[in-house]
């Protein structure tokens, strides 16, 4: 038996399709990247819903044979199999029994099938009292048609959804917070409405003919002291009264208390919250910038915007520069861009990250780069270096560009004192200035530019000059006229901005320019 | 030559970079710092025209007869007394050129509302430059070799001597790229002392006089320097 199990396990844990099938379980359930996720996901809550449908419909008319079938055997059948599957995926019996069996040979004592069960189905059961799946298994029991009290169970297949609901979550969260306060407040709670609820019901049983039961009296202390007060029982005794008014003013505190409890909680949290969506949404986009810091830099660079800035976000540890930058009506979040998980939490797998280190601090400058370059090495690193000494330590982090400001200053005085004239035309190029772009027009692979002539594609009809091209990282100066252009070249070329968006949309579809 | 005379006010993080490139350059400065080690440094560095001077005092600076000087560069260290030296040189010399360094936005304001001619903002300019390797990449870097004059390819200033065979002629019935430099622009005088870039659109007229910039490599730009003091090629 032992030995069966054992080369059962051995199989399992050596078939590829085994694992893979494990692997896709997994990846259809949790994975949210994974493009059958989503499928899955639609299919889960349209079977949701249509059978909450069937269920109110059924209150007051007949149901086609047909449309109960699907509901019992279709609906059912695939919640139960999604239950399986999350059970199934949840631990790895097989490999535990491995690792056992391994174990058990090097210590050299016997190996137990049974504290390897025992442990494997323990953790089965863990997940099992999770409330996600008390909600999955309560789900599937209205299949079971001869009780028909289980039909009110359908409605657990509306928790299910909230499976894909994030802000329930989140709510979730914010009272685990809270429990110890809320868990007080119950005690609190029931130990006033067990004692009145008794002390109504011995009070008032014989004289008050709405009371027969402790259910009754305990019914009656809730809809008090909740202060809903539905009124169809009504204390007729003076001392009923005096346990009504203690219940009464006794329940006015304690719902304040919940309330600003709760509310408390939720304003604690809720600019991590709004940190949180801020995260998701430029997850959504393609390419984004995160900005580190908040200071001279940061705010010139926003000044340097000619279009606003899409997908980006301020990241600042100090909290009054987060305020001044959402003052200044920027998108802005309070975290340390130099940990690991704040950074991580962007998905750098997928979208193209650029990050701006430009915070006055070398030494926090470094660190962010560091630790961006060891999530991805995808993430493009722009940082600003103070001291010419740490250089080489931004190019040993893997920052993609440095920036010195004292050095980029003191070449433009430089420059300026030297070449005042010319200092004029690259500050104006350099601005952006509406007369002198200089921009770059490159080249696609599948394009009618491709093996013409300099020559014929005629720049100074659109008033625009033509300097080089940039080809496989090597600079061509004012090449000679017959020159074809390649695939993958990029023009460089000097204009005003209209010049450049004419000669573009001449070869429009043929032409892309970078932006 | 007189135009070449330039004094640097600040030894520090900025004045050192810009006195060393413009000494390469052949430049006459004239260097004045008012801090003892920065003082020393200068000398040590092997500049001779160092003044140790407090240039809070008015009667200090009217000793250096600085109406000599083409440009003022303001570049010291702490910019309280970089805002407080501009305003003195601008109240003792009318005329003179005052070029000052910024490193905020409030800062800029208040050098030119002292009167600094031109006012370079430390933060501006990196920021910029961020902005543009953001935007453009290859054009920025390119652009940044042509300054540095690093990849053989620079830029050149010429003044269109008398009797250049470019004298009265139109600008695009020039064929420049066949000397192996590009025309970017020019200061035309007729049309007032501004900088107008070829792209514009504007018909040009080439006089003796006009200042020409031009992109090329060192040698070609030389050659061509040469050859538009001749009055017939």
């Amino acid at each position: 038996m032992k030995e069966l199990l054992l080369s059962f396990a051995l199989f399992l844990h050596r078939s590829p399709k085994y694992k893979a099938a494990k692997q896709f379980a997994k990846d259809i359930l949790f994975d949210a990247n994974n493009t059958y996720k989503r499928y899955f996901d639609l299919t889960i809550i349209f079977l949701v819903i249509s059978s909450v449908l069937i269920l109110i419909y059924e209150v007051k008319n007949p149901v086609p044979l047909w449309l109960d079938n699907y509901d019992i055997y279709v609906v059912s059948f695939i919640f139960a199999v999604e239950y399986l599957l999350r059970l199934w995926v949840h631990n790895d019996l097989s490999e535990m029994m491995i690792k056992e069996y391994n174990d058990a040979k090097f210590l050299g004592r016997e190996f137990n099938l049974y504290t390897v069960f025992k442990k494997g189905i323990s953790e089965k059961l863990k997940y099992m009292v999770t409330p996600s799946a008390i909600v999955d298994l309560l789900a599937i029991l209205p299949a079971y048609r001869p009780l028909r009290i289980l039909r009110v169970f359908i409605l657990f297949r509306v928790f299910k959804l909230l499976r894909y609901t994030k802000s329930i979550n989140q709510f979730v969260d914010v009272l685990v917070n809270k429990k110890f306060e809320l868990l007080t407040l119950l005690f609190l709670l029931l130990f006033i409405v067990f004692t009145s609820g008794i002390a109504i019901y011995i009070l008032e049983a014989d004289k008050n003919s709405n009371i027969h039961t402790l259910f009754d009296g305990i019914y009656w202390a809730i809809v008090t002291i909740s202060t809903v007060g539905y009124g169809d029982i009504s204390p007729v005794t003076d001392v009923g009264r005096a346990i009504s008014i203690l219940i009464i003013v006794s329940g006015i505190a304690m719902i304040s208390f919940v309330t600003s409890v709760i509310v408390s909680a939720f304003s604690e949290r809720l600019n991590e919250l709004k940190e949180y969506r801020i995260i998701e949404q430029m997850n959504k986009s393609k390419s984004f910038m995160i900005i580190c810091g908040y200071g001279q830099m940061t705010k010139m660079f926003f000044r340097q915007q000619r279009e606003p800035l899409e997908h980006y976000v301020i990241m600042d540890t100090d909290p009054t520069r987060v305020e001044a930058a959402k003052k200044d009506g920027y998108v802005a979040i309070h975290e340390d861009a130099s940990s690991h998980k704040t950074l991580s939490r962007f998905d750098a797998e997928y979208c193209d990250v650029t990050i701006l280190c430009l915070t006055s601090s070398d030494v926090e400058n470094i660190y962010i780069t560091l630790n961006a370059k060891s999530i991805s090495k995808s993430i493009k690193v722009i940082a600003r270096v103070n001291d010419p000494e740490t250089i080489d330590k931004f190019k040993y982090a893997g920052a993609d560009e440095v920036l010195l400001p004292n050095l980029v200053a003191n070449t433009m005085i430089y420059t300026a004192i030297r070449q005042p004239t010319m200092y004029k035309a690259i500050h104006a190029i350099l601005t952006g200035k509406s007369i002198a772009n200089i921009d770059e027009i490159h080249v696609h692979a599948s394009h009618a530019m491709v093996g013409k002539q300099i020559e014929d594609l005629d720049f100074s009809s659109s008033k625009l000059l033509f300097m080089g091209i940039q080809r496989r990282g090597k600079f061509i100066f004012n090449p000679p006229k017959t020159e074809l252009i390649e695939t993958f070249d990029v023009l460089l070329v000097m204009g005003r901005k209209i010049s450049l968006e004419y000669f573009k949309s001449q070869h429009e579809g043929d032409i892309h320019v970078k932006k | 030559m007189s135009r070449n005379k330039i004094a640097i006010f600040g030894y520090g993080n900025h004045g050192k970079f810009i006195a060393k490139g413009l000494a390469a350059d052949g430049f006459d400065i004239t260097i004045v710092e008012s801090d003892k080690d920065f003082y020393e440094d200068a000398q040590t560095n092997g500049f001779t025209n160092v003044l140790f001077a407090d240039v809070t005092k008015d009667s200090e600076l009217k000793k250096m007869n600085l109406e000599s000087f083409t440009q003022l560069v303001c570049v010291m260290d702490d910019e309280h007394l970089n805002v407080f030296l501009t305003l003195s040189l601008r109240s003792l010399f009318k005329d003179s050129y005052i070029l000052s360094i910024s490193d905020s936005l409030n800062v800029t304001k208040k050098l030119q509302m002292a009167g600094a001619n031109k006012v370079i903002d430390l933060y501006e300019v990196s920021a910029n430059k961020i902005y543009n390797l953001l935007d453009r990449p290859i054009a920025t870097k390119l652009l940044e070799e042509f300054v540095h004059n690093r990849g053989g390819i620079t830029f050149k200033e010429m003044v269109i001597p008398k009797y250049s065979f470019l004298d009265g002629k139109m600008a695009e019935n020039v064929d420049f790229s066949s000397y192996g430099v590009l025309l970017i622009g020019m200061i035309d005088e007729e049309l007032g002392h501004t900088f107008v870039f070829v792209t514009a659109g504007i018909a040009h007229k080439l006089d003796s006089g006009d200042t020409i910039v031009c992109l090329g490599e060192k040698e070609k730009l030389d050659a061509f320097e040469n050859l538009i003091k001749k009055k017939e090629i």
